[in-house]
């Protein structure tokens, strides 16, 4: 069953056409790659997803048999859908601990001016959801800093904290842009085992944006690959790897990126 | 650093044993406040006290909107008029002097109502919000506020150039809040549980989805939570703030108010408070509401005579301060509050892990 659908999905930014009728389908429990060269257009998708951007006219969206299509962000994420950003995008003077309980927000049960008025339920409140956010931040192994400022943390730290702060909305699917970026291979490793152990543990369906192949490859159940704003592939890792297409799309124009080119050669 | 470290040290032993203990103790403290200022210097400073409470409600109300939600507004002085000028209006007898408009509603009815018209129009100063930043929602905001003093100047039934005049003060019973000393607890309970409520906020997933709104607005969005919906809140629970102050000001002996009260001087005086004390930090806030009700005080009288012209200097002084103020201590107050949490935190951890490395060895 599909729990994320794409039809049609278009955006454009002026006269520059960042996503072009993308049709795409992602299966629950599944490991969904989305893979492309620079500027692509794979953080506007997700931008479009999530309700950051709004689609062009005519493209349709549904989520967990929803229609989500140019719908608010904070309506999507209620309905259980979670991103993590690629340049992160912590709340930077907030508290480890605050970080996350913003991202269990959705699930607040006392009204915005409680408050006021019944102190004593939000602090009770407060406190089991706490604890639940600490066990949380033991998971991916933050809880010692769980005080300090999110600006303070280190690099890694970072995205692991920016990973939990999208894994504390309890979401259905989970938005990975690039969450290895800047991190050295190992720490790369042990973050997709991190990940794939949160996806048990929480039982969800991935969508993961990354520049390292060897990665996708090595994870994804599906890889959807997009250039210019357009899917030119998708399929198992093996069909995507050996496709035309894909090697003419990473391979036809100048690269930067070393691990691309070694990726696409093993 | 370590005498320092006494006060915030014995706070925390009194909040250990009841979360209310430290609250109680600060009230305690500020009992005898009235006595010892009339004893030690005169009858005067304890209206300059009652005033200073006014003021405190007014900058951790604005220390919600601006400090904890991060959207500039520039208005809120106009939401203290609107707090004042209902409660007095609601408060007088109708046919009152100079054709000022009165409805003889009790006071104790009258500052409630106001306190809910100034929420309401406060959702209205922050409408603007949802479409514009920075400077843009500034220029909205203090057009707003701005308008409210002017529609009060020139309207007769609230008072005009002649001012709202003669408004009844509050009583229980047959005790009468009309001197200062009595006021005094009416304003002084009523800034303590504003600052204790703002830290409520601050500390409930409503106060998490302002800061996240600050930090990142996006961000915030994606996290679920409902941007305009919470930008709107923040204006509304800061009118309440305003408001609430406006109609305790209303009301304080001597029972009269004027449309001067509440100019961009006084906007600017407040921004200066939040500023000096520290954008986002409730206790910055406070210390700045009474640095600079001091100062004020203490300046508004001062005179330069420039070819042979007197020339009133304070908001000159004012201005000043506040440009200083943003260029060299950018995080005011309660910068150094935060830093010298951070320190205590710092030296914690550090005594922990190194009683811990002891135990083990
Ligand atoms: N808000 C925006 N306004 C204008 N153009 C934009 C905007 N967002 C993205 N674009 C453009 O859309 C195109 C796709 O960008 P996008 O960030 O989605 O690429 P990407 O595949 O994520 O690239 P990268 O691998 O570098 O992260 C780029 O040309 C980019 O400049
Ligand atoms: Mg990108």
């Amino acid at each position: 069953m599909a729990l994320l659908e794409t039809r049609n999905l278009s955006k454009s930014f002026g006269g520059l056409q960042a996503i072009h009728e993308v049709s795409l389908k992602v299966e629950s429990n599944k490991v969904h790659g989305l893979i492309g060269p620079n500027g692509s257009g794979k953080s506007t998708f997700f931008n479009l997803l999530t309700g950051v951007y709004q689609p062009d006219k005519g493209s349709y969206i549904e989520f967990d048999n929803v229609d989500v299509t140019g719908k608010p962000a904070h309506y999507i994420a209620g309905k259980g859908l979670s991103r993590t950003f690629q340049l992160l995008r912590l709340y930077g003077e907030l508290s480890v601990l605050d970080n996350v309980l913003v991202g269990f927000h959705p699930h607040t049960k006392y009204s915005p001016f409680a408050p006021f008025f019944n102190g004593s339920e939000v602090r009770r409140q407060d406190q089991i959801v706490k604890e639940q956010m600490f066990e949380l931040l033991e998971f991916i192994g933050l809880a010692e800093h769980a005080e300090i400022p999110a600006a303070e943390l280190s690099g890694g730290q970072r995205r692991l904290l920016a990973l939990g702060r999208a894994i504390a909305m309890r979401p259905k699917m989970l938005l990975l842009d690039e969450p290895g970026a800047g991190l050295s291979p190992a720490n790369i490793d042990n973050l997709m085992d991190t990940i794939m152990t949160l996806k048990d543990r929480y039982n969800l369906t991935i969508v993961v944006v990354e520049h390292i192949l060897k990665v996708v490859m090595a994870t994804c159940d599906t890889i959807s690959v997009l250039d210019h704003g357009q899917k030119i592939s998708e399929g198992t890792p093996e069909f995507v790897k050996n496709d035309p297409a894909v090697v003419e799309a990473y391979l036809g124009r100048e690269m930067e990126d070393e691990d691309i080119r070694a990726a696409m050669n093993t | 650093m370590g005498f320092l470290s006494i006060v915030p040290d014995f706070i925390e032993r009194l909040g250990k044993h009841h979360r209310l203990l430290p609250w109680l103790f600060a009230y305690a403290l500020l009992l005898p406040v009235p006595f010892v200022l009339a004893t030690l210097f005169n009858e005067y400073l304890i209206d300059l006290a009652n005033r200073i409470c006014l003021f405190i409600l007014l900058a951790v109300g604005l220390n919600i909107v601006k400090g904890f939600c991060g959207q500039v507004t520039v208005g809120h002085i106009g939401l203290y008029a609107i707090g004042a000028v209902t409660s007095a209006v609601l408060a007088l007898e109708p046919g009152g002097f100079g054709g000022a408009l009165g409805f003889g509603w009790p006071v104790w009815l009258a500052i409630p109502m106001a306190v809910l018209v100034t929420a309401f129009a406060g959702l209205i100063i922050g409408l603007p919000s949802v479409r514009l930043e920075g400077a843009y929602l500034a220029l909205a905001t203090l057009g707003l506020g701005e308008s409210v003093r002017i529609f009060i100047a020139v309207t007769p039934a609230l008072g005009s150039s002649t001012g709202l005049m003669m408004i009844p003060a509050p009583s229980i019973g047959s005790f009468v809040f009309d001197s200062f000393t009595s006021y005094y607890y009416l304003v002084m309970t009523a800034a303590l549980a504003g600052i204790y409520f703002s830290f409520s906020i601050l500390h409930s997933a409503t106060g998490r989805a302002f800061q996240a709104i600050r930090e990142d607005t996006i961000a915030a969005s994606v996290n679920g939570i409902n941007v305009v919906k919470y930008k709107l809140l923040a204006f509304v629970l800061s009118a309440i703030y305003a408001g609430l102050a406006g109609a305790l000001f209303a009301h304080m002996p001597p029972g009269y108010l004027h449309h001067n009260n509440f100019t961009v001087i006084e906007m600017v005086t407040l921004l200066l408070m939040v500023v000096l004390g520290g954008i986002g930090n409730v206790w910055g806030g406070v210390i700045g509401a009474i640095v600079v009700s001091i100062a004020y005080d203490q300046t508004k009288d001062l005179i330069f005579i420039f070819m042979d012209r007197p020339i009133v200097i304070q908001p000159l002084v004012f201005g000043l301060s506040m440009v200083l103020l943003v260029l060299f201590m950018p995080r005011g107050i309660g910068g150094w509050i935060e830093g010298f949490r951070r320190n205590r935190r710092f030296i914690r951890r550090s005594e922990e892990r190194l009683s811990g490395t002891a135990r083990n060895s």
